[in-house]
């Protein structure tokens, strides 16, 4: 404990019990991602600790066999398409819901909330089933709204934190001035509900970069997603090729940290 | 002019007169002046509405299902029945699994909550900018990286020849089974809802007045007891609205009990999966589906009952 105390005395907090309390789970929370890291650079043919010598060789053996290549074209696309279709949804739906006069008001919240009180297993078994008789499966556009049905919610809180924040005077004052109402829609209010796109957007991406277990359900070979693809892997082998696509995780996590940091901060992301 | 403005003049042109269209095609539609604006309203909020309803239609879909007859050839048939109720009731395994399922929830919820309410005070009390962007760091980083990449990293560092048991040799003791477990399945999901949790109780004790806490001190309460009487019962609202959060999606859990629990913790959501996959049978996976969106909701209606809707109730609004 004496060890611990003086890295929080060291840190000159006010709280060097809780700064060093916070310290192991800060260690708790990252070590996963960064063994992954450590793993996927060592030369041997199974994952050892600790690694004899340090080698890229994996890295060049996912670009040279190619398997996880269209599986992470998929997730990208998945997460773009999810994205691009939840823009537009989730800025009329937190418009519609703060701005106007709705009856059942709360009930049409509760609604909205959804796609987080049906479990994601349960979420996936429906759209499989609906999918499956629309004749959507094998569709990656159809992965792509999946995603957005089940995280849907996080882009309308996002923008609906901004449509709440927003003096709605602005309109008033850029239509005395003899704009229209698309021209104030366009130059006033969608500047001022930008943050709020933005880090629903970021959300949506990841949430879709990362979704398993409905891809899992709802995906056929030619549509799988790395996370699925991750999985069957893992559940096959052990080599440090596994380690090293998920590493690409892991760093596209780390990116889109520093993304989130650079257009609204850190902290304004915690609150949205 | 140069080529760039040229350009730029074209384009700007270009934007009016598309601005232009806009407008024009939008006075053509009749609807839309003052009386009708709340009409607007309703037209706005129905994409979302319509997307949502693919779940709303597929939960009554599945109620239907689960009265239906399985079939090993055609999955099955439309004659009703009440077999897989029964089988629910009458099998004891599924009960157990229920069970285990709640169980490990409460205890990964009860833990989250511990260890969600420090570090979420420390995020927002602490005076030092680096060590913030620290805590918030180890925060999204596994928030951003995916529940597959977390259970894999667990499986490299709790598995037999993983780094805990490196370090344990290395110390000169005996090597542990942990992956496989229950423990394990708990060490995961901890660390899966974790920063779910703590992203949910920052705002609340942001929200907190820092004098409450300096008049606490005056008063002559200690840290624990500033904490236990003055954070705690403000932060209420908060922690409720996580513990359902955490307890919810980790009830729901499907990979982490599948990769960590070794085929011998599975939950609900595994049982699910098997039963879609492995033996097809549609009316009892509608069954277990049900019961699980049942008793997640009995619980967090309970917990509303009892503690309130937390920062959960009227998210969107004023």
């Amino acid at each position: 404990m004496s060890l611990l105390r003086g890295v929080g005395q060291h840190l000159k907090t006010d709280h060097p019990y809780l700064t060093a309390f916070a310290l192991v789970e800060l260690i708790f929370l990252v070590l996963p991602s960064l063994i992954i890291l450590v793993a996927s650079l060592g030369a041997g043919e199974i994952i050892a600790f600790p690694p004899d010598e340090l080698s890229l060789r994996w890295y060049f053996s996912l670009l040279d066999e190619g398997e996880y290549i269209q599986p992470f074209i998929n997730s990208v696309m998945v997460a773009t398409i999810c994205t691009i279709i939840s823009i537009p949804i989730g800025l009329s739906t937190a418009i519609g819901l703060n701005r106007y006069d709705i009856r059942f008001e709360h009930g049409i919240q509760l609604y909205l909330l959804l796609p987080f009180t049906v479990p994601l297993v349960v979420s996936g078994f429906i759209l499989l089933i609906l999918f499956g008789r629309i004749g959507w499966i094998g569709n990656i556009w159809a992965v792509g709204l999946a995603l957005t049905i089940i995280n849907i919610p996080f882009m309308i809180w996002s923008v609906a934190s901004s449509v709440n924040s927003f003096d709605p005077t602005l309109e008033n004052a850029a239509r005395s001035l003899g704009a229209e109402e698309i021209q104030t829609f366009r130059h006033v209010t969608l500047p001022a509900l930008m943050p709020g796109v933005i880090s629903g957007s970021l959300m949506m991406f990841m949430l879709a970069l990362n979704e398993f277990i409905v891809s899992l359900i709802i995906t056929i070979s030619d549509t799988e997603t790395l996370p699925v693809a991750i999985y069957s892997a893992i559940r096959g082998n052990i080599s440090p090729q596994i380690a090293a696509i998920s590493s690409v995780y892991v760093i596209a996590a780390i990116i889109a940290i520093i993304i989130a940091d650079q257009l609204v901060g850190l902290d304004k992301f915690l609150h949205s | 002019m140069s080529r760039i403005d040229t350009y730029r003049h074209t384009w700007t042109q270009f934007k009016w007169s598309v601005m232009d269209a806009i407008i024009a095609i939008k006075e053509r539609i009749p609807f839309e002046k003052k009386a009708d604006s709340n009409r607007f309203g309703y037209v706005l909020i129905t994409p979302g509405v319509l997307v949502i309803s693919f779940l709303a239609v597929g939960m009554a879909l599945l109620t239907w299902y689960s009265f239906l007859t399985y079939d090993t050839i055609q999955i099955f048939t439309y004659e009703y029945t009440l077999a897989n109720w029964n089988r629910l009731i009458q099998t004891s395994a599924f009960h157990t699994v229920f069970f285990r399922t709640i169980l490990y929830s409460t205890l990964v919820t009860v833990l989250c909550v511990v260890f969600a309410v420090p570090y979420a005070y420390l995020v927002v009390r602490t005076k030092q900018p680096i060590l913030r962007y620290v805590l918030l760091f180890g925060l999204f980083v596994p928030f951003f990286s995916g529940v597959i990449i977390r259970a894999y990293g667990w499986l490299i560092l709790l598995g037999r020849n993983g780094a805990f048991n490196w370090l344990l040799e290395s110390i000169g003791l005996e090597p542990l089974n942990i992956i496989g477990t229950s423990t394990a399945v708990i060490i995961g999901l901890v660390q899966y809802m974790l920063p779910f949790a703590v992203l949910m109780i920052t705002p609340a004790i942001a929200s907190i007045d820092r004098d409450l806490e300096r008049a606490a001190k005056n008063a002559g309460a200690n840290q624990i007891q500033t904490f236990r009487h003055v954070i705690l019962p403000l932060a209420r609202p908060g922690i409720t609205a996580a513990a359902i959060v955490v307890f919810t999606i980790s009830m729901a859990n499907y990979s982490i009990p599948d990769l960590l629990g070794g085929g011998t913790n599975d939950f609900v959501a595994n049982f699910i999966y098997q039963t879609v996959f492995g033996t097809l049978n549609y009316p009892f996976a509608s069954v277990l589906s049900i019961v699980l969106v049942a008793v997640a909701s009995i619980v967090v209606l309970g917990v509303f009952r009892r503690y309130g809707t937390g920062t959960l109730g009227v998210e969107v609004g004023e």
